[in-house]
């Protein structure tokens, strides 16, 4: 008991520290914000990395989501004969939970551990010193425009996971399973509002979930030891922080915005 | 150095083109944005004594057709009805003044509006002003209570005396399920089980000892509460002088209906005369009353 209590301890503080240095790191992003309008072009290319070449992955991951979501609640729904609220209830589902939590998670492992990584070998092959010593603001030039072009691609992808996955419902519902076109349609926008559902939950929600991963993936990237095992364990380690971050926040927003 | 530097902001100008416009997809083709953007309307007030789940935002309907939505729902202190603000289209400003709005519901399970259905007066409602005449929601229970004459409390089942019954099919009866004499919980079901050698369900009731002068030739079926809710066995007092007594078996039992088999029945007996012969000879021809 009493070789073990110290040690308990020290996870415990070494998380509780973790928490406050990420926190930290955020606000000398946010700080960093205006120094970082002269890298404009780097915001962009950062925005181009991790945001158009993520459409793929959201596209093809959309598109299934979407197409087995209506295939599960065609069938359950067929009990009580009400098939035809299902492009309804795929709808909702993906816009209030599946689509940010599932872009942000493909996000985490598509975006974010990339980002960890190359921080994480800038530091472990001394570029980030190097551009110290060239009086170029790492945070400015390195951290921020990842951060940002995380914030900005999030609710981007997110709206082309939505619109992907409805469509998906759409082909599986109307011209695969029979329901009717226009019963697809008129159910949907009856029932999906645009503040509650696309402003509150696709566009809000995916915006802190962007916010989220960036920061985890930028912090891993700048704190880790820099050697080869360290950057391996980063990016573990921002692809396990960002999921649970994603998910437990996901709790607190649907508590909030409900 | 600058050829690739601008096909990454080609590609990322392409990419935020695609995101705004799967936005504007979701925004315009796949949600309610007539909810969202209202063009000029006026309010008027009514009163209802009962709104159900009538919500705001919900609906406003002539002839089906949405007009507006429920602007406002309050409750004065020390008033006994609700007072509901509805807010409607300027295009619609001729409803006459003794319109009747009424909550109805969408569907068996849908959500509930307010429909107008119009009047005969030469004056129309003005903007703030007061459409007197409302007709409530009637919860379903009631409803439904109407048609089945389900629905009780559940008596503390004190002593009880166990009373058996043959069911042709008990549809999904099970043990504990309640049972009710004129809609009143006067016991439950002790056990069911399938007869080996008589191939139907016995049944084995057991019954407060406070109700104990049911008439022998009682009838005891299987009724659902609700259109979806769970079974139960009522009793139908038969006009015997005997009562029943523990152990006693009863006779005369009415399985469980199939939704078809009823909705069935109602497609054959159209007519309100009909139903009602139908019904005495229901409960004539097993009882023998006569």
């Amino acid at each position: 008991m009493n070789v073990r209590e110290p040690q308990r301890d020290n996870v415990v503080s070494q998380s509780l520290a973790q928490i406050g240095a990420c926190g930290l790191f955020l606000l000398t992003l946010l700080a960093a914000i205006p120094r970082s309008m002269r890298y404009v072009r780097e915001t962009i290319r950062q925005l181009w990395f991790v945001g158009a070449m993520s459409l793929t992955i959201i596209m093809v991951c959309g598109l299934f989501v979407g197409m087995v979501l209506m295939l599960q609640l065609y069938h359950v729904l067929s009990i009580f004969g009400g098939t035809s609220a299902s492009g309804m209830v795929v709808a909702l589902s993906v816009y209030r939970e599946l689509g940010p939590v599932v872009t942000a998670l493909l996000f985490a492992g598509r975006a974010g551990t990339s980002i960890t990584a190359e921080i994480g070998l800038m530091r472990a092959t001394d570029q980030i010193d190097a551009m110290e010593m060239m009086a170029v603001d790492p945070i400015a030039y390195v951290a921020t425009p990842r951060f940002l072009a995380g914030l900005i691609a999030m609710p981007l992808l997110c709206c082309v996971f939505c619109a992907m996955a409805v469509f998906g419902g759409h082909l599986v519902g109307v011209t695969w399973l029979g329901i009717d076109n226009g019963t697809f349609w008129s159910n949907m926008t009856a029932q999906v509002d645009v503040r509650t559902d696309i402003v509150n939950g696709v566009l809000f929600k995916s915006l802190a979930f962007g916010a989220v991963v960036s920061l985890i993936a930028v912090f891993q990237g700048f704190t880790t030891p820099p050697t080869s095992e360290g950057v391996a364990y980063a990016t573990t380690r921002t692809v396990v922080a960002s999921s649970i971050a994603i998910l437990a926040l996901d709790f607190v927003l649907t508590a909030f915005l409900m | 150095m600058s050829q690739p530097r601008s096909s990454y902001a080609v590609g990322t100008g392409l990419f935020i083109v695609l995101g705004f416009a799967a936005l504007a997809y979701l925004a315009t083709q796949t949600s309610s944005v007539a909810n969202a953007h209202q063009s000029d309307s006026y309010i008027v007030d009514t009163q209802f004594t009962n709104i159900g789940a009538l919500k705001e935002r919900a609906p406003v309907k002539i002839a089906g057709v949405r007009v507006g939505q429920v602007q406002s729902i309050t409750l004065t202190p020390g008033h006994e009805v609700a007072d509901v603000k509805l807010s409607i289209d300027k295009r619609y400003d001729k409803i006459p003044q003794d319109s009747v709005a009424t909550i109805f519901t969408s569907g068996l399970l849908g959500d509930q509006y307010v429909g107008i259905q119009y009047g005969s007066a030469k004056q129309v409602v003005a903007a703030d002003g007061m459409l007197a005449r409302t007709k409530s929601t009637e919860p379903l229970e009631e409803m439904l209570g109407k048609f089945f004459g389900a629905g009780g409390v559940v008596d503390n089942v004190g002593g009880s005396y166990t009373v058996k019954a043959d069911f042709t099919n008990v549809g999904s009866l099970s043990t504990g399920a309640p049972v009710k004499m004129a809609g009143v919980v006067i016991g439950s079901v002790l056990s069911v089980h399938a007869d080996p050698v008589k191939l139907n369900a016995r049944v084995v009731l057991a019954i407060d000892k406070r109700y104990n002068t049911i008439p022998d030739d009682s009838a005891a079926a299987v009724f659902t509460s609700g259109l979806i809710g769970t079974q139960y066995v009522a009793i139908q007092p038969g006009g015997s002088p005997d009562m029943l007594k523990d152990g006693d078996e009863m006779i005369l039992t009415q399985s469980a209906m199939q939704l078809e088999d009823l909705i069935g029945k109602f497609l054959v007996n159209g007519s309100s005369t009909d139903k009602k012969d139908a019904g005495d000879g229901k409960s004539a021809t097993p009882a023998g009353k006569h």
